[in-house]
């Protein structure tokens, strides 16, 4: 009997909501089915869904870094893992110096995820020469990868793996549940994080366009929360279509079944996606998406195949855009059918392929598990 | 140039009587040669003509098309006109050879998608009498001005607001977003107007107004526009010829007219680039138009001498003494139907007085500071950028060394590092206000979002990862260009009835601009350096490399010596006036007493303070203005 391979997983957060945490999620859940032996320390979670993965141990620090510092430090100490897979650049530091501090314990190799924009701008030096250090980047895109080899000159290529993110598991057999709010009758949707920092996600490009548009019956709801609400309600009313723009809150995963499955488009024009799960899921539950040529994007979305690209900010593009998906139902049938193909079955984007790429990354060669 | 006027109501409207001619005639220096009232049981339009093109009867508007179905009113330009005529086929063939049956023609062909093929400066609106729908649209960096105005179902639309207020019969209501916004910046941009129901449109947008209501949809975003890479590893001399092509191109479509032509020469870069290309063009002997004072602090006459002796141009020159200009207030109060406060508008007007005298269409630079990066703030915001995101302690210990600077740049410099971020930082550097508190009184400050609110929205649909500079240049292009100077120039040359074009707000040569790379707009602190490079063509480097001097007015020293300063007293003193205004009077009379003794440097905040009340005591018809100590330019 082969050993099983045990892995110290270092995340950042597991069971809230978000695009990282739902990677972290598919990962510990790829890791379970391959027999993956996984010990999972998360820094920012407070409670924990105990059960939720097999053969895991979990233990959360609700953000208590001095605690989780010790942790990790412990877990090494004790611990005898074929690999610490750190979840975040941001932890990566710890790793490295944990592992520095036990040259015993080296057998352990370092495998960082590199999502997104945490690492396309200005790494500082140290950080830098820690990336030197990890003996293997999992990069969810092309464009993550390049700017990676393009800030950090003396990291060898070969050690920089193309790890695209795929649909949860937990979404294949899940089942909507009709919205406990009434929702407008035709609808285009984006779901995303709603913070200041984060207008690269183009929802005011967005609602600027949906201004534009002669089908006045069309409405914008927007699935998320953060602290420039009241800004993005703001735009809204100046563009005068306050009326048509809804901001939903507290849906369930279940009702957001129903409303990507109701939704006339799902549209992201985002101009820093590091990957862009949301779109899998739209694409998984029928609904033709939208996004903004850029970045991690261009990898999920293949223009006029998957989705429909316009430039990011584009305003006149957008519309157009939407008004062809509304216009062309031959288009629109496609676009749906080929971005579902992507999330089923034998797709680029898949959970059985995710967790293959993981096993093979683990140099595991057959799932425990069928 | 000419001014246009209409009200749509899908309800139907009433024959223009008295209050529609009263409007109209608001318009008359916008259109001093001929006028016109269509109307039909839907649709009222009204025009002002000042004519350029096909001065014949055939350029007459409102102009109906050869099936009576479409009817129009234009105020502008269609530089590609002729270019798009072979490509239409009128009904019963062409009656005459203007533009604006060149457009009428082209919406009856294409629709809305005529915006995309035609090249100019235009606010216009078409009724199509078949759909019931009114169309109007603004150009694409907004040279030319439209407002409009939603009451139920109707809609009305001017290219002046007063002309807007009279159609209305609406008094003076301030909008109090409006009233902040241009408080802190010295003016009102698009959408917003002081006038509160009033609207501008914004530029490349356009309206839709039909049984449904009305819809603003913008038809062209530059704003997203990536800049090259590639074009940093690209031949210098390459991108000073494409460069070169595309203003020679701008201004060869800007020569159309039947009218005599020449342009303004300020003895900057802009300008000459623009009468260079001129004579590159074939203009024999271009003329061109320089305002020079006695002062030489102010005086740029000598360097647009020499440029003119250069180039081989007819060169006209008016020499001023720098207080004259206050004998233009009057008229700089009246033509203004906002307040707005940019000194630069008294020397633009005279300039404009000066050149229409000898022509009826001037040829102007502006838009290539915004595009080039010719403004000294681009190369602080580089500065600055990166000192923004030092830890507080680090931050803090600058902001200190600077406050303790003599002059008031250190202080300027110190309330700089306080932003949060590029657009905020921008906001800070072309605020009128700077560190000074705000005017507005307590109770309508929360109700209303001040100018920083506008230029996030306005970049939001920015290309991603910027340089700080770039995203300057942007929210000029953007906003300041349309609201601030091309609103400048559209008044103060409507004032004298002279038609000011802009080749530097082509579209192609703004697409172009925006893929540049910001190294080649400023580069090593040099700002506008790919512009002057091509000007090196034309000109010795001493004359391209002068330091920038812009059209400078003593504001600070009229308010803080005579003849201003007991005339701003008063008008600050008058309770009547400002008991109309949602201000702080302690702060206003402190921020007065500080300029008069001369303890800060906010005399742009007191300039836009003052044009406020004198726009406030205009629409209220107290009476003239005070009297201010001037002498009569000859």
């Amino acid at each position: 009997m082969r050993p099983r391979k045990r892995v110290l997983f270092l995340l950042t957060e597991v069971f809230a909501n978000g695009g990282i945490q739902r990677f972290n999620k598919t990962l510990l859940a790829a890791a379970a089915e391959y027999g993956v032996s996984c010990h999972v320390l998360t820094l920012n979670d407070r409670t924990i869904e105990p059960g939720r993965f097999p053969d895991t141990t979990v233990t959360a620090f609700g953000g208590d870094r001095k605690r989780f510092a010790i942790a990790v430090l412990r877990a090494l100490w004790l611990g005898n893992y074929d690999c610490i897979l750190v979840g975040h650049v941001n932890l990566l530091g710890l790793a490295i110096g944990a592992r520095l501090l036990m040259p015993f314990k080296r057998s352990a190799e370092v495998m960082l995820v590199a999502h997104g924009i945490e690492v396309w701008y200005g790494i500082p030096r140290m950080r830098r020469t820690a990336l030197t250090f990890a003996h293997r980047i999992l990069c969810v895109s092309r464009y993550t990868r390049q700017r990676l080899l393009d800030q950090v000159p003396d990291l060898q290529p070969e050690r920089l793996t193309i790890f695209p993110n795929a649909l949860s598991e937990t979404w294949r057999d899940a089942v909507g549940l009709e919205a406990g709010r009434t929702l407008p009758g035709r609808f285009i949707l984006s779901v995303t994080r709603l913070e200041r920092g984060d207008r690269y996600k183009g929802i005011v490009t967005v609602i600027e366009t949906l201004a534009m548009l002669e089908d006045t019956s069309l409405h914008y709801c927007i699935i998320g929360h953060g602290d420039d609400l009241p800004f993005l309600q703001q735009v809204a009313e100046r563009q005068g279509v306050e009326q048509r723009v809804h901001f939903l809150r507290g849906v369930s995963d279940a009702e957001l079944i129903t409303i990507y499955g109701r939704c006339a488009a799902f549209v992201l024009p985002s101009g820093k996606e590091g990957f862009g799960i949301v779109f899998l899921e739209a694409m998984y539950f029928g609904a033709p998406v939208i996004a903004a040529a850029e970045k991690g994007a261009l990898d999920v979305v293949q223009e006029g195949e998957t989705g429909l690209l316009v430039r990011f900010g584009d305003t006149v593009a957008l519309k157009e855009a939407i008004e062809r998906l509304q216009r062309d139902v031959a288009l629109r049938e496609r676009v749906i059918a080929r971005g579902r193909a992507t999330v089923t079955e034998g797709g680029a984007f898949t959970f059985a392929r995710f967790a293959r790429r993981y096993a093979d990354v683990l140099g595991i060669t057959a799932p425990s598990r069928s | 140039m000419c001014g246009i006027l209409g009200l749509h109501n899908s309800n139907g409207v009433a024959p223009p009587g008295e209050r529609f001619a009263a409007a109209l005639d608001r318009l008359r220096s916008r259109g001093p040669d001929d006028s016109g009232i269509w109307h039909d049981e839907r649709v009222a339009l009204g025009h002002r003509r000042l004519s350029i093109v096909d001065l014949s009867p055939t350029g007459r508007q409102p102009m109906e098309s050869s099936d009576r179905r479409y009817t129009i009113v234009f105020n502008g330009e269609i530089y590609n006109h002729r270019e798009l005529r072979p490509l239409l086929s009128p009904l019963n063939g062409w009656r005459g050879t203007s533009d604006t049956e060149t457009l009428l023609e082209a919406y009856r062909t294409w629709g809305v998608g005529c915006l995309s093929r035609i090249n100019g400066m235009f606010a216009f609106a078409i009724w199509d009498r078949a759909e019931r729908t009114l169309f109007a649209a603004r150009d694409r960096m907004g040279v030319k001005p439209f407002y409009y105005a939603e009451r139920g179902t109707s809609i009305a639309f001017a290219s002046r607001p007063s002309a807007l207020t009279t159609l209305l019969d609406g008094g003076l209501e301030i909008d109090p977003e409006a009233l902040r916004v241009y408080l802190e910046l010295g003016y009102v941009p698009a959408p917003l107007s002081f006038h509160r129901g009033v609207q501008k449109l914004p530029p490349a947008h356009y309206l839709l107004s039909d049984s449904r209501g009305t819809r603003r949809v913008r038809y062209w975003d530059y704003r997203c526009i990536t800049p090259e890479r590639s074009w940093s590893s690209r031949k210098e001399e390459d991108l000073i010829e494409e460069l070169q092509a595309l203003i020679s191109d701008a201004v060869r479509v800007r020569l159309m007219s039947d009218v005599p032509l020449g342009a303004f020469l300020s003895g900057g870069v802009d300008s000459a680039l623009i009468v260079a290309a001129m004579k590159s063009a074939g203009v024999a002997h271009p003329k061109a138009f320089t305002i020079g004072f006695n002062e030489p602090r102010f005086n740029e006459a000598p360097a647009a001498a020499k440029i003119a002796e250069r180039l081989g141009i007819d060169h006209v020159v008016e020499m001023l003494d720098v207080n004259d200009l206050l004998s233009l207030l009057p008229e700089y109060i009246e033509q203004f139907d906002e307040p707005f406060a940019d000194s630069s508008a008294f020397p633009t007007m005279a300039l404009a007085r000066l050149a229409r005298r000898h022509v009826t269409v001037a040829l102007s630079g502006d838009g290539a500071d915004e595009l080039f990066g010719g403004y000294h703030y681009y190369p602080l915001m580089t500065r600055i950028s990166p000192v923004m995101r030092w830890r507080r302690p680090w931050r803090s210990r600058v902001q200190r060394a600077l406050r303790m600077l003599p002059g008031h740049r250190g202080k300027l410099l110190a309330g700089a590092l306080d932003s949060r971020g590029n657009i905020a930082l921008f906001n800070y550097l072309r605020s009128t206000g700077k560190h000074f508190p705000t005017l507005i009184s307590s109770d309508v400050l929360p109700s209303t979002s001040g100018s920083e609110i506008w230029f996030e929205q306005f970049a939001t649909g920015f290309a991603v990862d910027l340089p700080a500079a770039e995203t300057g240049m942007r929210l000029d292009a953007g906003i300041t260009l349309p609201g601030l100077f091309l609103q400048k120039v559209d008044v103060a040359t409507m004032a004298y009835s002279l038609e000011a074009r802009c080749p530097m707000t082509d579209y192609r040569l703004v697409e172009w601009a925006m893929r540049l790379p910001a190294e080649y707009k400023i580069r090593n602190g040099q700002t506008k350096y790919l512009l002057k490079k091509a000007l090196c063509k034309h000109l010795s480097p001493e004359l391209v490399y002068r330091p920038k001097m812009g059209f400078g007015v003593p504001i600070a020293r009229w308010l803080r010596e005579d003849p201003l300063r007991e005339w701003a007293q008063s008008l600050v003193h008058d309770d009547g006036l400002m008991s109309r205004l949602p201000l702080d009077r302690i702060r206003v009379r402190d921020l007065l007493r500080q300029q008069s003794s001369a303890k800060g440097e906010s005399h742009p905040l007191v300039w836009s303070l003052l044009m406020l009340l004198c726009f406030v005591q205009r629409y209220h018809g107290e009476g003239a203005l005070p009297a201010i100590p001037y002498r009569e330019v000859a």
